[in-house]
């Protein structure tokens, strides 16, 4: 019996639940958090990415210098971010395809930030409805 | 691997994780919670307030840090000197298996 938590992106909740369900898992608990990842040091990845927000943020009514400011404290690793923290229990024998389905739902071109997966290990769990437990409980 | 949940007082959070920051564990998830400890929660007057807000913090580390980074909270966390009720606690759990999705690969 393995629990399995998914940090996501806000918006991949949907496609993260959709490809729970066709790797045959519906059930799951799904919490709001805030969360940051390890500090990214390569130059040239944070390079492209302040380019690409930097493009992203400029309109007709913000400064220059204000909007670089803020994407800079987006990119120095001390800013949290709103994620989804997904926790699945689940048989050990699915926990592979089940990593494979949210990993896949989730990759995005931005890399940075698409999350990460932990599975540990779980003694036991019961159902409520019947009191069974062990691996019965799970589905 | 190491999975460490630390429920600490709100206000100290910030100072919490700017900490751990400089000592190089940036990554961490935080909610906000509510719950009661052995005091079983606080008396005021003719009120109890069993539902305490407070912040659980997880982090995921190597077996080598859990010490250094359980040793900088408990510092941190802990208020007066001699500690007070409600400043927290800290679990640890072992973690089979890390993932990252962006590369793909396992570990952290």
């Amino acid at each position: 019996m393995k629990e399995i938590m998914a940090i996501v992106r806000m918006k991949k909740t949907g496609a993260t639940k959709k490809a729970l369900v066709a790797a045959g898992v519906a059930g799951f608990t799904a919490v709001k958090v805030l969360g940051r990842g390890n500090l990214v040091t390569d130059p040239q990845t944070i390079e492209e990415c302040k380019e690409k927000l930097l493009s992203m943020g400029m309109d007709e009514f913000s400064e220059a210098e204000d909007t670089e400011k803020m994407v800079n404290s987006f990119l120095d690793g001390s800013r949290f971010f709103p994620r989804r923290l997904f926790t699945i229990l689940a048989h050990d024998e699915d926990v592979p395809r089940i990593i494979e389905a949210v990993a896949n739902a989730n990759r995005t071109e931005y890399g940075i930030g698409d999350g990460t997966i932990f599975v540990l290990p779980v003694f036991d769990a019961v159902r409520v409805r019947t009191g069974e437990a062990g691996d019965a409980a799970i589905w | 691997m190491l999975l460490i949940r630390t429920i600490v007082r709100p206000e100290k959070k910030d100072e919490v994780l700017a900490e751990l920051s400089t000592a190089g564990f940036n990554a961490a998830t935080m909610v906000d919670v509510v719950g009661r400890g052995k005091q079983k929660g606080i008396k005021i007057g003719g009120m109890v307030y069993d539902e305490i807000p407070k912040t659980l913090i997880l982090m995921v580390v190597p077996e080598d840090a859990k010490d250094t980074v359980i040793k900088m909270i408990l510092s941190i966390a802990k208020t007066g000197t001699e500690g007070t009720f409600g400043d927290g606690k800290i679990f640890v759990s072992p973690v089979d298996e890390v993932y990252t999705i962006s590369k793909g690969t396992q570990g952290l």
